[in-house]
This record gives C-alpha cells, structure tokens and sequence, in this order.
C-alpha cells in the first residue's frame, strides 16, 4: 500500500472514532484496519482521546424518580414475574406515568354538556368523610372528579392521542391563582386517564392542559377541560 | 447466587455485570449508583432535555440490566460499555427527533469492541483524570476542532453533515477531528502515551 493511500484511512480513524462514519465507510475502514498493524495502533493510541468526552460533560444530578423507577422494574423483573417474562421492552418513563385504564369506566354515567356535584355516601370505605363527585366536559372531553377529603381523582375520557413529545398536565385554581398540581400524565390507547390530585384545599377548579414532556410551570395552552368545585 | 447491597457494594464493576446477569437487582443498584449520573449527564448534554435524558437513561439501563450477562469483560471497561450504550440511544432520539435516519442500532454488543488488555488499563487510568482537567482539554482546543468534534460526537452527525453544515470540505473536517482528538490525547496524562 502507498504512503498516499495510507494516509487516506489514517484520516479517516479519528472520525470512525467519534461515530462519523457512514455505515458502509466503518465497515470499510474495519476492513482495512484488520489488515494494518500500523492503523491499530493508531487506533489504540487515539480511542482515550474519544472515551473521555462522556467524562468532560457537566455534571447534572438524576431525579430520584429515576433511580426509583429503575429499581422498581428490576426488582418486578427480579421476581420473575410472569409480567416480566411477557414484555420484553424497556418501560420508558412516558409508558410508566401512563395510567391503567379505569376499571368500569363505561359504566360510569359521566355527564356531558352539564356540571353537577353531589355528596354519596362513604359507605364503609375507609378514611371517612363525605365524596364529592363533579362532572364536567369540554366540547370532546368528558372529565369526572372525585373529591374524598383532601384528595382529588380526576378521571378523563373521550382524550384524543397526544403529539409527540407533549402530556397531560393538571392544575388547580385557588382564587385567581393557578399552580400545577405536579400531576403528568397520557391518556391510554382508550381515550382515558386519570389523574391524582394531592391537596385539593381551597381549589375552586381543576383544569387539565396539553404540556411539553416533562411539564411546564405555568400552563401554555388552553385547557382541553375545566373543572369547577363546589365549595 | 443472590447477595447483599452492602456486598455488592465492595465488587467491581466488572464483578458486578455477572450478578446483574442473574437478576440480581442489589447489585443493578449498586451499578445505577456509581454510573447513573454521568450517564444521565451525558444523555443530557446530547438530547438537552430533562424529560428525555430520563427515557435515554432508563432504557439504556434496562438494556444492561437485561443484557448484562453477554458483558464480556476481555473487551471493555464496563463504563465504557455503559456509555456507548447511552450515548447511542442519546443520538437515536436526536436523530428520530429532527426527521434523521438513525445512523446507530441498539447493537450494544457493538460496543464492545476488541481492544487489548493494555488499553483497558489506560481506560481505566483514564478515569482518574478530574472532569475539570479534562474539560480543560477539550476547551483548550481551537474553536473549529473543538465543533467537529462535539458536532460528531454529542450530536451524532456524520462527517459528511458536518461538512455541509459548517460549508467546508470533507477532508477539513476530517483533519480537524484528527488534530483535535490528537491534541487531547496529548493532553491525557503521560503515562498513557
């Protein structure tokens, strides 16, 4: 081989290095390298240079959520679940904040073009204290809130699939304040979801809103459904 | 054979990929700890969101912790492995994200490259250099080295994207990257050389 031609490939190891190589161009490169003493050495040589680059990034610290999600599926995994043998994809985090399906859901007369309250009784569930049930629509959505003490369930229906890259996000209204309710969620392949609302004192509504992935401060769209509260 | 977080603790890593190949989620946690937050770092620096970075970095663990039995320690460092693996789902969502071909698969095998024995020590060497002195390194390059560079790399574009993004030959390109990587290398302590 020629010194010129050499040259040629040595050019071309730092880019097979970065991962700029076309497909068919690494695979070329391979070739020549599984043949050129000199090149792998070069190569040997250069590979530190491009396995530091992860090292030199900013540090940003993980949501704890993350390590808890991760090992709240391995450990599902662990058990040998007949679950875990089932399904052989990664969960990601949008698939893990999707909710189940209500269960009955269609048998639950939900009220459209309508907002009403009322007071069940508690029966013997536990926990105590009267559930407020409200319904309230918006042109295609059909939203039901439950309230048992200071916690809300806000379940939806009728939800069309989100573009990509975006979620459901909930908020309460307290007065003329608005502040998310730290709830994301995506409906499920049945146009339905829920939501929970942790602290519902004082909320005169529950709004629910189309968000970037991973949510936003203040909401940037118009609510796709409004819910007002009784006081 | 099951063990203890606190056992699993005092293993290597390399000791620690046989456990994870028996689902043993004790010692996948003892990983997570030591290697989740540079690979959320990086997935971050790559794809720029939050939201993201989290997907990246959960399926790039998944991956491993249903792929660590085919870890072959005789051709890698596993943070080596562990990164590349992020790195390649990292620059699959940028690429899928603005309409690109993925130019990657998720052939995490790939990654382990056969690399001689020697060079897993400079690896590993390699990771007691500070973060700091080695963004030392890399800030210290020439502004057009260092684009290429972190184009090719962090943005996962080919040298031919880089050329027609930038507006200059292929072979500038090329011969940025290669002064660039040289210059860091040299950079890297001595007794890697």
């Amino acid at each position: 081989m020629n010194e010129t031609e050499h040259d040629r490939w040595r050019d071309e190891l730092s880019a097979y290095l970065l991962g700029a190589l076309e497909p068919g161009e690494a695979a070329d490169l391979e070739r020549h390298v599984a043949g050129c003493e000199e090149c792998r050495e070069e190569l040997r040589w250069l590979r530190p240079a491009v396995q530091v680059l992860p090292e030199t990034v900013e540090s940003v610290e993980p949501p704890a959520e993350l390590r808890a999600r991760l090992l709240e599926q391995v450990r599902s995994e662990a058990k040998g679940s007949e679950a875990a043998s089932g399904s052989r994809q990664a969960t990601p985090r949008r698939q893990w904040l999707r909710l189940r399906p209500l269960a009955g859901l269609a048998a639950v007369a939900l009220i459209a073009a309508a907002v009403g309250a009322y007071a069940i009784s508690d029966g013997g569930s536990e926990g105590g204290g009267a559930t407020t049930v409200v319904s309230g629509h918006s042109p295609d959505v059909t939203a039901q809130m439950v309230r048992q003490g200071e916690t809300g369930t806000l379940r939806l229906a009728n939800l069309h699939p989100l573009p990509r890259g975006k979620v459901l996000q909930a908020w309460v209204r307290r007065g003329t304040r608005v502040v998310s309710a730290k709830a994301l969620f995506e409906p499920n392949s049945d146009g339905t979801a829920t939501a929970t609302i942790d602290n519902m004192d004082g909320v005169n509504t529950v709004m629910v809103t189309t968000e970037p992935r991973g949510g936003s401060t203040q909401p940037t769209s118009a609510p796709i459904v409004s819910v007002p509260m009784p006081n | 054979m099951k063990i203890r977080t606190g056992k699993a603790e005092r293993l290597a890593d390399e000791e620690l990929m046989p456990r994870i190949g028996e689902k043993d989620p004790d010692a996948f946690e003892v990983f997570y700890d030591r290697h989740g937050g540079v690979a959320y770092s990086l997935a971050y620096r790559i794809v720029g969101e939050r939201g993201a970075a989290e997907d990246v970095v959960q399926e790039a663990f998944i991956s491993i912790w249903r792929s660590g039995a085919r870890y072959d320690r005789a051709r890698g460092s596993v943070r080596s492995w562990m990164l590349g693996i992020v790195r390649n789902r990292a620059i699959d969502f940028l690429r899928s994200k603005a309409g690109r071909a993925p130019k990657l698969d998720f052939d995490d095998d790939a990654i382990l490259e056969h690399r001689p024995a020697e060079e897993r020590t400079d690896a590993e060497a390699l990771r007691r250099e500070t973060a700091h002195e080695l963004r030392g390194a890399l800030g210290e390059l020439p502004g057009d080295q260092s684009k290429v560079i972190e184009l090719a790399y962090f943005g996962g574009f080919s040298h031919s994207e880089i050329a027609a993004m930038l507006g200059v030959p292929l072979g500038t390109v090329k011969g940025r990257m290669r002064l660039g990587l040289e210059k860091i290398r040299g950079e890297l302590a001595e007794g890697l050389a």
